[in-house]
């Protein structure tokens, strides 16, 4: 009978695997893994350029507003994106208004600004472009202006340039964090996690939904060819309940560990061809955040965030092939299955869009208590637990709750799995798998 | 031998096979009859050890039904159990390792097998690319291929043509005189007649006719006379003891309660000078299927 859980588990295994869908969509997801890690290489390839930098003509007709209104937008650039280098061509402008306004409609992207004195003699200001403005140049240039502005102002007051230094310097402020165990330099990375932290879960999430798929195709293949009938009749349903979890779960750890090498495969392209530093997912930098996370404290964390991550995710994988299993043993039809299956898929998309909000939810014990829920607990739990907002201790209890969880699934599971696979009416269904969970 | 001995199912209050026993020895083929529903299909499945029976026993040369005997039982569905995505080959290697057999003996067997049945080039193809006569027979194959002590035949012969069905007659009855235990059931009577010596006919999961064939017609009054000649239609029709005359191509069939009214009618139709044939005979296992399930129905 041992020999025959393999034999199972092979076969449906190499079914997979062997068949050219596997190899066609793992050739799409490596170009396409490929490609969104060198976007920026491959935008640059038809023209485009991600370091192209925003043209702005400057009409003064001011006494020489012009150097401050460049140097506030290069200060302003600083204190709201942190950039060193300014992401604007700032040009001064000396024909009319007209001509500029020829200027912009020839060259679409760019903006003018027309800087001229209001009837109090301080500042007023046209912003002239040919579409919509970018809401980040947008606020960018409103708050270079203010600032321009209440520089004007203030001068106009009579104030020494002393008190006009004192005026604009910036408080120094003393950061302290009560948790010992948290350093202030490290204050964004924590953030910047959980923005990264949707990317490495979204594989575990669609690999999940893979599972189940995969899992209930499978069964209901064998169900409605009664082909079932023959395999039941020489190999017990426990033992073709096992083959179809192994196959399962060995094929998303194979897929998991495949998108893996492709993302290996990814960065080594963007290595050769040394695309620009900026972004390829979400608008970091990915190398620039495993260095950054390697040299901090996080690291420490991580050490056993990770293990403990990827033991919450295979037992979450079991538990959702042991659902998949029991749920395409009781229906009749792929139809049916993919009706009945979308409750536990809705929760799984419900536990990834918490993940990604976690920061957003911060101390709500809600959030806390679903981190315990099996299903979400492997997606939901390390982004907390980064967030500091759940313990270790926390989440080890939630990988306790999902062995329970699959404890249980197996024991009533198999009971209805037995029934279920041989039964071809959906009459009196819930009655049916009541009936087997008691007996 | 296979021995059944008073087995009953229920589904919830519903009894679906109701005290059923008999017995089938090396070499014999049984035939187990009845409508739709009538629990065929459940026998079946507590004959493969897919379910338990919830009364009475079932054993297999004196050992209960377990995944340790089902190796050697041999089953073809009514609905083909084919996992249609596989090749042919594919499936007789599932099927066949499933059944304990190594891979060398289920490819040799295959071989053999896929040329008897005339479909050797068909061994790299996938079952949904067959025709339903093709599936069939690959059905057949991996059904038979492990050499079953107890073979289950739910209608073989379906979706195959006459010549077809030859081979496969050719098949069961090598596979018996080998000394294969083979349980029948079609619902063409006519096959039922040719194969099985022994029978049971179920009616809503009770046995409502059992025993051998023979003795099943010699037990059945009801008699038919073949008549090829002219005959007075109405006066034959009166006579006592006749149920109905049919006309059947040039023959008359004239149904009668028992043949102790035989001579009378002989007397009868013996006064017309152009009869060419006069001929009893016993009723066909179809009009007794017939008349047993139409009696279970009144019941």
């Amino acid at each position: 009978m041992k020999n025959k859980l393999w034999y199972l588990t092979k076969v449906s295994l190499s079914r997979k695997i062997k068949s050219k869908w596997f190899l066609v969509v793992n050739i799409i997801l490596l170009v396409a893994i490929t490609a969104i890690f060198n976007i920026d290489s491959l935008i640059g390839l038809f023209g485009g350029d991600f370091n192209e930098k925003q043209k702005i003509y400057i009409i003064d007709h001011t006494d020489g507003l012009y150097p401050s209104f460049k140097e506030a937008v290069k200060q302003t650039e600083v204190t709201l994106n942190d950039k060193k280098e300014s992401s604007y061509d700032i040009k001064l402008y000396k024909k009319s208004l007209k001509e500029g306004k020829k200027k912009i409609k020839k060259d679409e992207k760019s903006i003018l600004i027309e800087l001229q004195p209001d009837e109090k003699d301080i500042l007023k200001v046209k912003l002239i472009s040919n579409n919509y403005i970018d809401t980040i140049d947008s606020q960018i240039l409103t708050s270079a202006l203010t600032s321009v502005r209440t520089t004007l102002a203030i001068s106009s007051l009579g104030l020494t340039e002393e008190q006009i230094s004192k005026l604009y310097e910036q408080p120094k402020i003393e950061r302290i964090i009560l948790d010992k165990t948290k350093k202030s330099e490290e204050e964004n990375m924590e953030m910047m996690m959980t923005t990264i932290f949707p990317i490495i879960i979204l594989p575990f999430f669609i690999l999940s939904i893979y599972l189940v798929q995969m899992i209930g195709a499978e069964v209901n293949d064998e169900k409605t060819t009664r082909g079932m009938e023959i395999i039941i009749s020489n190999v017990s349903p426990k033992v073709h309940f096992a083959s179809k979890i192994l196959a399962g779960n060995a094929f998303v750890l194979l897929q998991g560990s495949l998108l893996l090498i492709d993302s290996a495969i990814a960065f080594a392209v963007k290595k050769i061809i040394g695309s620009s530093t900026i972004v390829a997912s979400g608008g970091f930098d990915v190398v620039e955040i495993i260095k950054t996370v390697l040299g901090s404290s996080l690291m420490n964390q991580l050490v056993y965030i990770i293990p403990l991550m990827l033991i919450s995710m295979i037992l979450t994988f079991i538990a959702y092939s042991l659902v998949a299993g029991i749920l395409a043993s009781m229906t009749t039809n792929t139809e049916d299955f993919q009706q009945i299956q979308t409750p536990i898929m809705l929760v799984s998309l419900a536990g990834y869009y918490l993940a990604m909000m976690a920061g957003v939810f911060e101390g709500a014990t809600f959030i806390k208590v679903l981190s315990f829920v099996p299903f979400i607990s492997a997606i939901l739990g390390p982004s907390l637990l980064m967030l500091g907002q759940i313990t270790i201790l926390d989440f080890v209890i939630g990988i306790g709750i999902v062995i329970i969880t699959n404890f249980l699934l197996v024991k009533y599971g198999l009971k209805i799995y037995k029934v279920g696979i041989l039964n071809y009416s959906s009459k009196n269904l819930w009655k049916k798998m009541f009936k087997a969970v008691k007996n | 031998m296979l021995k059944v001995e008073k087995i009953s199912k229920y589904y919830g209050t519903f009894k679906a096979v109701d005290q059923l026993s008999f017995t089938v020895k090396p070499g014999e083929i049984f035939g187990l009859l009845g409508i739709n529903g009538a629990g065929k299909t459940t026998t079946f499945r507590m004959l493969m050890g897919l379910l338990d029976p919830d009364e009475g026993n079932i054993t297999l040369n004196n050992k209960k039904i377990d995944y340790d005997i089902t190796d050697q039982i041999g089953f073809l569905t009514e609905e083909r159990s084919l996992l249609t995505k596989l090749t042919v080959k594919e499936q007789c290697l599932y099927y066949g390792t499933l059944k304990g057999m190594n891979k060398n003996d289920i490819l040799s067997k295959m071989h053999e097998l896929l040329e008897k049945f005339g479909i050797s080039e068909y061994e790299n193809k996938k079952i949904k690319e067959l025709s339903k006569g093709n599936q069939q027979k690959v059905q057949f194959i991996t059904a038979i291929m492990n050499n079953p002590k107890l073979l289950i035949l739910d209608e073989p012969f379906s979706g195959l043509d006459p010549f077809n069905v030859e081979l496969f007659k050719k098949e069961i009855i090598e596979l018996s005189k080998k000394g294969s235990m083979i349980i029948f059931s079609s619902h063409r009577m006519e096959h039922v007649e040719l194969f099985c010596k022994k029978l049971v006919i179920l009616m809503k999961g009770k046995s409502v006719i059992e025993g051998y064939l023979k003795d099943i017609k010699e037990k059945y009054r009801k008699k038919n006379i073949f008549v090829k000649g002219t005959i007075p239609v109405d006066q034959i029709k009166d006579q006592e003891g006749v149920i109905c005359v049919d006309k059947i191509g040039e023959e008359y069939q004239i149904k009668i309660e028992d043949s102790t009214y035989v001579s009378k009618i002989f007397k009868e139709i013996s006064k017309s000078e152009d009869i060419t044939k006069f001929v009893v005979e016993e009723p066909s296992l179809n009009e007794i299927f017939i008349e047993k399930v139409g009696e279970s129905f009144e019941e």
